[in-house]
């Protein structure tokens, strides 16, 4: 059984100018041990995407279901990473880890060694009473995945996680979340990533979903094959970034509202 | 834009008609007497309320003047700014209207006969509730100024005249609009309040304040009645006619998505378009802007004692700053030397022993006061935290409640007090009618605070809490205090101010020979001070310095740890 099954999603806002479509028609699996990015031009509803698929935001049609069960409420079962961090600046690095396991009812005898080990794992060793705002970079975002990963969850959901980073941290980080990932030992059991970099996509994912621009659909789904880690050399590596790349730049016309030409543009500068 | 201003223009209107039509309920079911002939009032309350306006105008445009002269210098300036903003800071916390008496007194004395004195200390009353917080919309919105749009006017060369037309004058304008709203709205409260005052004394100001005050102790309903629908009628044209018109015009002038609620008053549908339209936005500006929230008038103090003192730069200054600073010094110096002869005066003259009796009251009239204000802080602290919060997060309440809330914070409450007071003492005590008045000089201070602290919540980290299912109880102490807590203290440390500037009315109104209320306190004291003529200077000098003292040391030991607090901790950054 699919660990999460999305199922015909359209979502859109109502606005001054009537209804703006985010997202339409969106169908897709995710099974086990399944690590899922999903790309696309700004604006196609990626995040909002990921919102839907934790629940912390209702789809206008269509639905998700979670082991079977259709997702209502905010699931527990999954885990956010956010692009801005979202840590509480006046909670130091160990209050920010535990923030979820709190909100679980755990104890705090149960608490301290699950954000320990959490802490360890992510490196931030040394670091358990320092306020964000006397990290780095990468270091908030270890925290913001130390948060995540604390309360085992079984989806990691990663908003654009690397974005707000310079790209050598990136980098690292990257590296580190694979180390994480093949650990066996080690929630979660997908992951589904979201971000504008396709480079980023390729090297990490099983799979990648490209949305095209909005409002967003997928085009097409391009399972990765290539044996980790992976080398963005390599010329295979470049021939799948290439094909991606000219997947959304060309974006088959949907609903015609635009013109093809404006919008590969936009999506070529936003990229 | 224009049509989703309009339905919240139309809810405002109705509750602009509403007041007089619930005041003359209130008037018609209390007073039994027919308000039918209260037309006939209406020309002489017109002429009484242009007096009142021309007040305003004046001390409005001693109020511009200063704050774009002051909050460009202490701006652009470092040694400046290094005086003149903690000077500043302890201006606006000192009760100005305690003042006011000894003002009236001393510059009637100085043009005796003539209306100018009496007139010229309201003016300057009206101008100190009006300025501060302008300087400041000044002030912060140069310092927020983007660096690169000041390099970018660098590299072209702009200077001088250029420089402030094209760059730093559009800069403050969406501020200093916004700004002017809030300062006319504490100036009416001020000069009504200052007004009904004077009527106590024999240097009664012709005004709208001293036109209400007189009809309620001729008991006269009708007149009354006249008077709050020309008040009214004023603020809802100042409302229609200026402020909403100008807050649409200054919208052109926002290179910022302001994270406080000021956005609101001009483009109220902002918030509906939701975390869609936001989200984005705001997590990139919010770093940017992230300074103005924490820039409010104590966290500049404590701001300047946490930074590190650095040594003196040798940099050369011009003449001018010497010349400036000798003249601020000197200036500083002579008033020093002139309060210290005027209280020396004041007490070396025989006291009567009446007096000697009221001045050792006031200890207990310190503690007396400070209570009342501490209660009616309580329950505006009470009531605005469930209400702002509830505003906030439901973009009905936004939409249907704000509007109301502004309009009844926008009317001086003090305009009712000279009769809605007396008739509710008979159901709440003298003490409750007391704490009523305080309360509306402290509620919208915390309110409009508070909802901006709640408003400039970044969205992610309510949304992270979501994600964590951090709910309830648990996110209101984990995230919503701790996130709202600068405004809070803002929010508090002003709405003591205005505490502190209601007392004189508060705990003594008295109109006409009968209906009197007087309990025991530092406004009583210094208003039976100011009625006893020159005997009363020795208990109106002790009065305002106990007074000053107490608000000081409540200051210094309670509002500036927790700012600093608010400073480094409870910081986004």
């Amino acid at each position: 059984m699919a660990l999460i099954r999305v199922e015909h999603l359209d979502k859109s806002f109502p606005s001054r100018h009537g209804t703006i479509s985010i997202m339409q028609d969106i169908s897709f699996e995710v099974k086990d041990s399944d690590f899922v990015a999903i790309v696309g031009p700004s604006g196609c509803g990626k995040s909002t995407l990921l919102r839907l698929i934790q629940g912390l935001d209702r789809p206008t049609a269509g639905r998700i279901l979670f082991r079977g069960q259709p997702v209502d409420g905010v699931a527990r079962q999954m885990a956010m990473v956010f692009q801005s961090f979202a840590l509480y600046p006046w909670l130091t690095v160990s209050q920010n880890v535990a923030f979820g396991l709190e909100a679980l009812g755990w104890s705090p005898e149960r608490i301290a060694p699950q954000v320990e080990k959490y802490i360890d794992v992510t490196g931030l060793d040394g670091f358990q009473e320092a306020f964000p705002r006397e990290l780095s970079g990468g270091m908030r975002q270890r925290v913001g995945l130390a948060r995540a990963l604390a309360v085992e969850p079984s989806v990691l959901l990663m908003d654009e996680p690397f974005s707000a980073l310079d790209a050598l941290t990136a980098e690292s980080l990257r590296d580190e979340i694979l180390q994480l990932w093949q650990d066996p030992a080690l929630p979660p059991d997908a992951v589904i990533l979201v971000t504008h970099n396709i480079e980023e996509a390729i090297e990490l994912a099983d799979r990648v979903l490209v949305l095209s621009r909005r409002p967003g659909h997928i085009l097409a789904e391009i399972p990765i094959e290539l044996p980790r880690p992976r080398d963005r050399k390599s010329s295979a590596f470049y021939d799948m970034t290439d094909r991606v790349y000219s997947l959304i730049t060309e974006g088959r016309p949907t609903t015609g509202a635009e013109p093809a030409g404006e919008g590969a543009e936009r999506a070529g500068q936003m990229l | 834009m224009r049509t989703t201003v309009l339905p919240s223009a139309r809810r405002a209107l109705a509750i602009y008609a509403a007041i007089p039509t619930l005041a003359f309920v209130f008037l018609a079911v209390s007073s039994g007497s027919s308000l039918s002939n209260f037309a006939s009032y209406l020309p002489r309350a017109t002429v009484d309320m242009s007096y009142s306006f021309t007040r305003m105008l004046a001390a409005y445009a001693l109020s511009l003047g200063f704050s774009l002269a002051y909050g460009y210098y202490a701006a652009t300036h470092r040694g400046g700014e290094r005086i003149m903003i903690p000077v500043l800071d302890i201006l606006q916390s000192v009760p100005i209207l305690g003042f006011f008496p000894f003002a009236v007194v001393i510059l009637a004395a100085a043009t005796p006969g003539s209306f100018i004195g009496p007139n010229f200390a309201s003016v300057f009353l009206i101008f100190t509730s009006m300025a501060w917080n302008m300087v400041f919309g000044v002030y912060e919105s140069l310092k927020t100024l983007p660096g690169d749009l000041k390099e970018a006017a660098d590299t072209f060369g702009l200077r001088g005249w250029l420089l402030f037309r094209r760059v730093l004058y559009p800069a403050c304008v969406n501020r200093l609009v916004y700004n002017t709203v809030l300062s006319w709205t504490a100036g009416w409260f001020f000069l009504v309040e200052a007004e009904i005052f004077t009527t106590n004394t024999k240097n009664a100001l012709q005004g709208i304040g001293s036109y209400l005050s007189f009809a309620a102790s001729a008991s006269n309903a009708a007149e009354f009645l006249a008077g709050i629908v020309v008040l009214v009628i004023v603020i809802a044209l100042l409302d229609f006619v200026v402020w909403r018109p100008l807050g649409r015009w200054a919208e052109r002038f926002r290179y910022d998505v302001s994270p406080s609620g000021e956005t609101e008053i001009v483009a109220p549908e902002r918030d509906s378009a939701g975390r869609f339209h936001r989200a984005r936005v705001y997590v990139t500006e919010r770093v940017r802007t992230g300074v103005t929230r924490v820039t409010t008038p104590l966290v500049q103090l404590a701001a300047i004692t946490v930074r590190p003192v650095r040594p003196s730069s040798a940099r050369r200054r011009s003449v001018y700053y010497y010349l400036a600073l000798g003249t601020i010094l000197v200036i500083v110096w002579l008033l020093l030397i002139a309060l210290v002869v005027a209280l020396l005066s004041v007490y070396t003259h025989p006291i009567e022993p009446s007096v000697r009796a009221l001045i050792a009251q006031v200890p207990a009239a310190v503690g007396a006061s400070t209570l009342r204000i501490v209660a009616s802080y309580a329950i505006c602290l009470c009531i605005s935290l469930p209400l702002a919060i509830h505003i906030s997060r439901s973009s009905r309440a936004s939409k249907v409640g704000l509007p109301i809330i502004e309009v009844i914070a926008s009317f001086p409450a003090t305009a009712l007090f000279p009769v809605i007071i007396f008739q509710l003492i008979p159901f709440i005590s003298a003490e409750g009618a007391s704490i009523l008045m305080l309360m509306t000089g402290m509620m919208w201070y915390l309110f409009f605070n508070i909802l901006s602290g709640v408003r400039s919540l970044p969205p992610d980290l309510v949304e992270a809490s979501r994600s964590y299912g951090v709910r309830g109880w648990k996110f209101f102490r984990r995230v919503l205090l701790p996130g709202i807590f600068p405004a809070l203290i803002t929010g508090s440390i002003t709405a003591f101010g205005g505490g502190w500037n209601t007392l004189i009315v508060a705990e003594y109104l008295s109109v006409g020979p009968t209906k009197q209320l007087s309990l025991l306190g530092l406004g009583q004291l210094i208003d039976i001070g100011n009625s006893l003529g020159s005997s009363g200077y020795a208990l109106m000098a002790t009065a305002l310095l106990a007074m000053v003292g107490t608000v000081i040391a409540i200051n210094e030991l309670i509002w500036k740890p927790l700012y600093r607090r608010a400073a480094t901790r409870y910081r986004y950054d």
